[in-house]
């Protein structure tokens, strides 16, 4: 998977791409307006990160030359504006999410994988590990070609899981996934618990292995075992 | 007490102590006046008499007077009589009744013989005039007084029209909206100055809210930033390696309170937003499904608590923003949940304009600061925020939010 990430704060650019890089994945980076543009014009990428403040120019310009050039990489917008306007013209030029900053670098992750998933598997959008198969458009989950049913939560924190997978995600982050961040969790994520545990339940009955470990409490990871 | 008031008040009580007391002056001088011309009267009788015994050698008599009573006494050797001018009675015979008069009492020599001579006149004449000088000057006065208190009234009232306009535009200035003071149109020097001050005021304190506010504005957007950084770079860390469970518990502190100044951020930023009404996508809004909605997202946080949830929904369709209705019915959710205690409930009533949410709690009831920016409880852990945007949403729209202890229970009340 090759990334673009289009974004001026160095530090934060820097964080992404560590997170993104490995498993296959290329990340290139562009700090300003013109050194986007350049990179969109000579390359193409499976996603672009596209933040909207940029030295030289605003981010948007830049997705509507992406539509220009007829290009069909998935835009995922990430901006400081939590602003409806921003978000409604940016989706409505073509772009593919948009993601308020600050966000975790999980949800980052696990919103490029759909958007690439949704770009390049048209027709049947699988995914998988190891032994568990997702079929995303069917919305089913088969482990060892045994269909196993999951309720919406648990089904959405296993994409979850499989997207950020060898990555510690902390709870807050799976708070925020789904349950939005406008609900206030009150800092107590109890409930989180109980989630994991019926997903991690059903996942080994299932026959697969224990793949998702707690770490440190602050947060779980999936991983091969 | 209003100015007109006091000023009338002052007006009428020096009108009337200088009325009355030129009314006085006026009695004396008069009556000093006429009594001094009824005195002259007397004085030419009595040298009459003094020069009629003179030349012809016996006295005047009595009947020879008109409107004047002379009445002669023998006076014994020796005897003198002080002359003296005094107020007595006078017998009117023409009309038979007694009025009042003045008396000369003097003496005279008809041929070595002294006799005391009284001259009396009748002072009716002269108190009829004094009564009716009186009288018109108390109708004026009187006429005086009434014309102050209807020019006070009537004049006063229109002259001070312009302050009164003024003054309702100052209540009614709003430091958010951006309607000017249009002043009524006067010739009076004051109040274009007042106008012009106020006007000016308004226009300084505007900008200095505008300058708070985009200061405001953009120190949140500029934090936003800094933040997004912490966070990426927390989580980068917690990739990196291997945590004891007590660095692990130190990492979700930070996340936590990173977690909180986020929140606190966006609070303000949205606060500022709906302020500044850039929230435009307005829309019919089916409350009731909203609120099913909304109680089913809660739900896992209800049953956590082991709440029990009452609803009584009857449609309602309300036209706003669907993001900023989102945000209402999380909040006073939210709280709801949050200021409960462990197996309470929370009962939803919707009807037709109005939406209450109830709940039992843990304390008394709140002061009303609730409403109030970074007004909470000291053990809460929002950010205090939460009902000011919910009362702000409701301003926007003109809704009522507010808020009662009843039986127990905290309830809010919004009034669409």
């Amino acid at each position: 998977m090759k990334i673009l990430v289009i974004e001026d704060e160095e530090s934060l650019r820097e964080s992404i791409v560590a997170y993104l890089k490995g498993e296959g994945n290329i990340c290139e980076v562009a700090g300003t307006y013109w050194n986007a543009m350049e990179k969109i014009n000579l390359y193409s990428y499976d996603c672009i990160l596209l933040d909207l403040t940029l030295p030289g120019g605003d981010g948007l310009k830049i997705l509507s030359e992406i539509k220009n050039l007829n290009k069909t990489e998935g835009v995922l917008i990430i901006s400081a504006r939590h602003s409806l306007d921003d978000k409604l013209s940016g989706l409505e030029m073509g772009a593919d999410d948009y993601l308020v900053k600050p966000f975790h670098l999980s949800e980052l992750k696990a919103r490029i994988m759909a958007i690439v998933r949704r770009k390049n598997f048209s027709g049947s959008n699988l995914m998988s590990f190891n032994e568990i198969n997702l079929d995303l458009l069917a919305m089913e989950v088969r482990i060892k070609e045994k269909l196993v049913t999951f309720t919406k939560k648990e089904y959405d924190l296993l994409i979850y899981f499989i997207s950020n997978q060898g990555k510690v995600i902390t709870k807050n982050a799976i708070a925020e996934h789904l349950w939005g961040d406008e609900i206030d969790m009150s800092d107590d994520f109890d409930f989180i618990y109980t989630h994991i545990k019926n997903l991690r339940k059903k996942l080994v009955e299932a026959g697969a292995k224990d793949y998702i470990r707690s770490m440190y409490g602050v947060g779980y990871k999936l991983e091969n075992v | 007490m209003k100015l007109a008031q006091r000023y009338n008040r002052a007006n009428l009580i020096t009108s009337f102590i200088i009325l009355t007391i030129t009314g006085v002056i006026y009695y004396i001088a008069i009556h000093f006046i006429l009594t001094g011309k009824l005195d002259k009267d007397l004085v030419i009788e009595e040298k009459e008499i003094e020069a009629y015994a003179r030349n012809y050698g016996k006295l005047l008599s009595p009947g020879d007077f008109l409107h004047q009573k002379v009445t002669y006494q023998k006076l014994t050797t020796g005897q003198t009589i002080e002359r003296n001018f005094h107020y007595a009675e006078f017998y009117n015979e023409d009309e038979k009744e007694i009025e009042p008069g003045r008396s000369l009492i003097t003496s005279v020599n008809l041929n070595g013989q002294n006799y005391q001579v009284t001259i009396s006149k009748s002072r009716a004449e002269s108190e009829d005039l004094i009564q009716l000088i009186f009288m018109i000057t108390l109708a004026v006065t009187i006429l005086l007084l009434v014309s102050l208190l209807l020019i006070n009234r009537f004049v006063l009232q229109r002259i001070w029209s312009p302050f009164y306009s003024t003054l309702g535009m100052m209540k009614a200035f709003n430091i958010a909206q951006k309607e000017e003071i249009r002043p009524q149109l006067t010739k009076i020097d004051e109040f274009n100055e007042l106008n012009e001050s106020a006007n000016a005021m308004a226009a300084r304190v505007r900008k200095d809210y505008r300058e708070l506010k985009n200061f405001t504005d953009n120190a949140s957007h500029e934090m936003m930033t800094p933040l997004a950084i912490i966070n990426s770079k927390l989580d980068s860390l917690l990739q990196t390696g291997t945590f004891s469970s007590e660095q692990g518990a130190l990492i979700e502190n930070i996340y936590t309170a990173i977690g909180r100044l986020i929140k606190l951020n966006q609070s303000l930023l949205l606060l500022a937003k709906i302020e500044n009404k850039l929230i435009s996508d307005v829309q019919d809004i089916d409350m009731q499904q909203l609120v099913r909605d909304k109680a089913l997202q809660f739900q896992e946080l209800f049953e956590k608590d082991r709440l029990t949830l009452e609803q009584e929904m009857q449609p309602c369709n309300i036209r706003m923003s669907k993001y900023l209705a989102d945000i209402l019915l999380n909040n006073l959710f939210s709280n709801a949940i949050r200021h409960n205690h462990s197996g309470g409930s929370i009962e939803v009533v919707l009807r037709a304009g109005l939406l209450t949410i109830s709940n039992t709690g843990k304390s008394e009831g709140l002061d009303n600061q609730l409403f109030e920016r970074f007004s909470k409880s000291a053990s809460s852990e929002g950010t205090g925020l939460g009902l000011a945007i919910s009362k702000q949403i409701c301003t926007l729209y003109g809704f009522t939010l507010t808020y009662q202890h009843l039986e127990n229970r905290h309830q809010f009340l919004v009034i669409f």
